[in-house]
């Protein structure tokens, strides 16, 4: 449930450090954005001497929030901080890195250069095994998330 | 799906149940429910609490080491579908369900051995000494079909002849 003022911390390697949020991008006043939904966010905190300013309007998708995100498997998930990702207009995040564990949900919404982009050997991924759903959690470090249905129909 | 433990009482948790805390570290708590969820926020530590199995376990309450605790493993690869071999695996578990829950029970039935045969051991001697409030003592001499129970003593004392006249 963010909305604006709310501050994030960064999930990427883009060189801000902390955001605020002023706007959440959907209806005209909707009023709290949730996981995988885009905000207008001012940066807060920035590395020093690095394109990205402090108090620069920049656009993010919004990957953990403290606010549980609830599946239709029933399944409730709650992360420990708020976090978003710097994307730019067409949706491509600005970073090259992702830090942290990021959900499922934000594949289907069409941000798979983020889902995609966690290291090797964090996709959580059994080989030789086909998933026709992966319910879960992909992450960005280097341990396998809940693991995939038993798959007793076959392959 | 899969059913999975909570991380603060080791109980089953059936999909659909619980809720699921990623740390920032991708750790995964699973939780079956508000209880061990709050308990996990004031970060109490599972192995302190009374009433998880993880204390249990600790203290000696519950079987810690037994072989049918092999059969239920966290398996990662998913089996090709067997008709034969799932209905005999529903077969076992039933089976070894009920032996380490047999075992479980026995285990803690011989824990409580030693208490209950400690209160038998006071209940006697209560009986011995307070009879005077359950009947009148001379009531009980002259009724000879009032008598106590016969209890055995141990005498470790080797008997005297000038004792002897005393006891009684």
């Amino acid at each position: 449930m963010i909305q604006p003022q709310t501050h994030l911390n960064v999930a990427d390697n883009s060189e801000a450090r902390e955001l605020m949020c002023i706007r959440v991008i959907g209806a005209s006043n909707r009023r709290y954005a949730h996981i995988g939904d885009v905000i207008v966010a001012v940066i807060k905190e920035a590395v020093p001497n690095t394109p990205l300013e402090r108090s620069e309007v920049i656009r993010a998708v919004i990957v953990r929030t403290c606010k549980e995100l609830k599946r239709d498997n029933g399944m409730i998930i709650r992360y420990d901080d708020n976090a978003a990702v710097v994307i730019d207009q067409e949706g491509n995040p600005k970073g090259t890195r992702i830090f942290g564990a990021i959900a499922r949900e934000l594949r289907k919404l069409n941000f798979t250069k983020i889902v995609s982009l966690a290291p090797e050997e964090a996709l959580g991924r059994k080989r030789g095994v086909k998933r026709k759903e992966r319910d879960g959690v992909s992450l960005a470090f280097g341990i396998a998330g809940p693991q995939q249905e038993a798959r007793t129909m076959g392959y | 799906m899969r059913i999975e433990k909570c991380w603060f009482c080791s109980s089953t948790v059936y999909p659909g149940h619980g809720i699921q805390f990623v740390r920032n570290d991708a750790k995964i708590f699973r939780f079956c429910r508000s209880k061990c969820h709050k308990n996990f926020k004031m970060k109490r530590n599972p192995r302190k609490v009374k009433w998880t199995k993880a204390y249990r376990r600790l203290h000696g309450k519950d079987m810690t080491q037994d072989s049918t605790f092999e059969f239920e493993r966290k398996r990662n690869r998913p089996e090709r579908y067997d008709r034969n071999l799932a209905e005999n695996t529903l077969k076992a578990i039933k089976k070894i369900d009920k032996i380490r829950s047999d075992r479980a029970s026995d285990h803690i039935k011989n824990r409580l051995k030693t208490g209950k045969v400690q209160r038998q051991k006071e209940a006697r001697k209560q009986l011995e000494q307070g009879i005077h409030l359950v009947k009148a003592p001379l009531a009980l001499a002259q009724d000879s079909s009032l008598h106590l129970p016969k209890i055995k003593v141990n005498v470790s004392q080797a008997q005297t002849e000038g004792n002897q006249p005393m006891e009684e």
